[in-house]
């Protein structure tokens, strides 16, 4: 499957979700009270111009969604191999490691000690990419060592510098 | 013409002190290393000072952010001429030429071209800058709720066409994405909240400063972090200073990419990269040897790099002139200045004059600040591109965070930049471009009230609107611009170049 085509059916499910995304905001813009009862102007609405962007919103969803159907974008063949395969690929593994491990940072973010947390997140970040799980710990002590100092350092020197130097409050 | 002059020499004597001249150096310096950094943009830079320099008086401030702007556009020339991957999207089109001369072992020439090119368009924007801001500004004095309306919807439609050549459909969907993201919160002028769903964090609205570094910086380290190991290429650095009878060679394009850079940087939110490419493009066309293009044209090269350092001043002009940014990283100076009191704008001409000058200043010793820096410390700053992208990237990571956080310290605003970078992410591996939703929650308030303040006005008739002759003429602007990218136009306008031809 060539990259052509893998957009195309990208534009299919996008331009589905935008189309519908379009079509509630205007909805619930439409449904926004216009304070006329208090007499305020009638144009001063606040749903005038969020409706006015999600009708663009919905019109621009239409029009992609004619062009990746012409496009043959509606040829989505699902299958669990086809998942698999994609969730096997270097790339996608690497990707995933980056976004869990962001992610599960801001989360405990104001929940765990600001120097802790940011110190295993880099720890963990190196030694995901560099450490290999099936050889020994002894033959990979190097990394091992290489992350904790940089670990250490890393989160000492931002929690001192944005405290103490640029008086910015931490986490 | 005197008084400007005086004005200039006067704002410039009072930056020539050890305290700023420690600034300019250590901010450009810094700017340089970020632009290097694949993951690091000028826009994350600029923007992860503005909330470290929040204390800081304002012209400190604004001097450090602009040496960080002009530094960063400048630094990413090196990783492109290394590694073939621009340290910014603005050095984009110096990997055409910059990493072939890298390969052929002259990756210092092309350094010294880099930095040279991006110095003289640094100075012919600054010239721009200080020509041209007064003339708009005082044309904009005649703008009411119409116009800006108008120029609004104009911003996201060009922006969005010119960022996405090749699909400006996807462009102008990011645009008015970016421009209903704007509305989520309280509006202002009932205090309705807008689609907060009872989320109290929400109804502050979207801040800018967290989606922008969301979008710029956490969607890039995702993407980094997706990519194989980088090869950087073992070239001897030598000859870094070029010749100035090779510099006078290249004059016609210099002058050609300043000019080109300039304008392109004053559209709004088009920015930097764009202006390398169209410079780079016109001085192909015009070059007397294209056919070296591609493979380590040291004219190609100068094009690129004097092109992307001019729109710095050019995207500065709408800034300070009608309150529009023409790039991202200015729409970050934006925000700076407006934290910072200043209100950028046509009554800035009124209210306060000088801070044009003070603007020219600080450009113009943040350009020969890079100039410097940039041919003295070359192979010095080169290691830091050997550091392995998951060693880098948490700390960028990291720092995007105390960005997202420091300025209202709000948990929310930590998640806002999460979660548009991951929007951010996705919008770039579709490829949609972001430049336009940034324009577009930049500009969404604009919008939203002067389109409002205009029905009121009218009370509710729509063809005043159109009538007025500065909205007829952006009204014009606009329509042009979505026909020309049917097929039908082009088809029209193929066979109309043909028939010429004949």
């Amino acid at each position: 499957m060539d990259n052509s085509q893998r957009m195309n059916k990208a534009d299919f499910i996008t331009s589905l979700l935008l189309t519908f995304f379009g079509l509630g905001v205007f909805i619930l813009s439409l449904r926004m009270p216009t304070f006329k009862e208090v007499g305020a102007n009638p144009y001063s609405a606040p749903g005038i111009v969020p409706s006015a962007l999600g009708f663009i919103l919905f019109i621009l969803g239409i029009i992609l969604l004619i062009r990746s159907i012409s496009r043959k974008g509606y040829q989505i063949q699902l299958s669990l191999n086809g998942f698999l395969f994609l969730y096997r690929k270097q790339s996608t593994i690497r990707f995933l490691i980056a976004l869990f491990l962001s992610i599960i940072y801001v989360f405990l973010l104001g929940k765990v000690n600001y120097f802790i947390l940011t110190y295993f997140y880099i720890f963990l970040f190196i030694l995901f990419y560099e450490f290999n799980f099936k050889k020994k710990i002894i033959l990979q002590k190097k990394v091992v060592i290489y992350a904790v100092l940089e670990a250490t350092i890393i989160a000492s020197c931002i929690a001192f510098v944005f405290q103490y130097l640029f008086l910015v409050r931490l986490p | 013409m005197l008084p400007g002059i005086l004005e200039l020499g006067n704002q410039l004597s009072q930056f020539l002190t050890p305290k700023y001249i420690l600034d300019i150096l250590w901010s450009v310096q810094l700017g340089i290393i970020v632009g290097m950094l694949p993951g690091l943009t000028a826009t994350m830079g600029v923007a992860l000072m503005t909330t470290l320099t929040y204390k800081y008086a304002t012209d400190r401030a604004v001097l450090i952010l602009i040496c960080m702007y002009v530094g960063a556009i400048y630094g990413g020339s090196r990783t492109a001429i290394l590694i073939n991957i621009p340290g910014t999207p603005a050095n984009a089109a110096t990997t055409v030429d910059g990493y072939p001369l890298a390969k052929q072992g002259r990756a210092g020439e092309a350094m010294g071209i880099a930095t040279t090119g991006s110095f003289l368009g640094s100075l012919f924007g600054m010239l721009m800058l200080a020509i041209f801001t007064p003339l708009l500004g005082n044309f904009a004095l005649k703008f009411f709720s119409f116009e800006y309306f108008w120029l609004t919807i104009f911003g996201i439609v060009i922006c969005g066409t010119l960022t996405a050549p090749k699909d400006p459909l996807k462009g102008w969907i990011s645009g008015f994405f970016g421009l209903f993201v704007a509305t989520i919160g309280m509006e202002g002028m009932h205090a309705y909240r807008r689609f907060t769903f009872g989320n109290v964090d929400l109804s502050g609205g979207i801040s800018l400063l967290p989606a922008m570094i969301g979008i710029f910086g956490f969607s890039e380290i995702l993407i980094v972090m997706k990519r194989p190991i980088i090869e950087v290429v073992e070239s001897k650095i030598e000859k870094v200073i070029p010749h100035p009878a090779e510099i006078l060679a290249y004059w016609g394009t210099i002058v050609r990419s300043g000019i080109i850079g300039t304008i392109i940087g004053a559209i709004p939110g088009v920015g930097e990269d764009i202006g390398a490419w169209v410079s780079y493009d016109f001085a192909k066309k015009a070059s007397k040897h294209p056919e070296e293009y591609g493979k380590g044209s040291l004219e190609g090269l100068m094009a690129a790099e004097t092109g992307n350092n001019a729109a710095v001043g050019g995207a500065i002009i709408p800034v300070l002139s009608l309150a529009v940014p023409g790039s991202a990283p200015a729409a970050v100076l934006l925000g700076a200045m407006l934290i910072h009191g200043i209100r950028p704008g046509p009554l800035l001409m009124i209210e306060n004059p000088e801070f044009i000058y003070q603007v020219v200043a600080m450009l113009l010793l943040a350009s020969c600040a890079m100039f410097v820096l940039g041919l003295l410390f070359i192979k010095t700053f080169i290691k830091i591109l050997l550091i392995p992208p998951q060693r880098l990237m948490p700390v960028v990571f990291s720092l995007c965070v105390i960005g997202a956080y420091a300025l209202s310290s709000r948990i929310f605003d930590i998640w806002v930049m999460a979660v548009f970078g991951i929007i951010g992410y996705a919008m770039k591996e579709m490829d949609y471009p972001v430049a336009p939703a940034v324009l577009g929650i930049i500009l969404g308030d604009l919008l939203d009230k002067n389109l409002r303040r205009s029905l009121i006005l009218t009370k509710g008739n729509i063809i005043p609107l159109f009538i007025r002759p500065i909205s007829f003429i952006l009204v014009l602007f606009i329509f042009f611009t979505i026909v020309s990218q049917t097929k039908l136009f082009k088809k029209i306008w193929e066979s109309l170049m043909r028939s010429k031809k004949k």
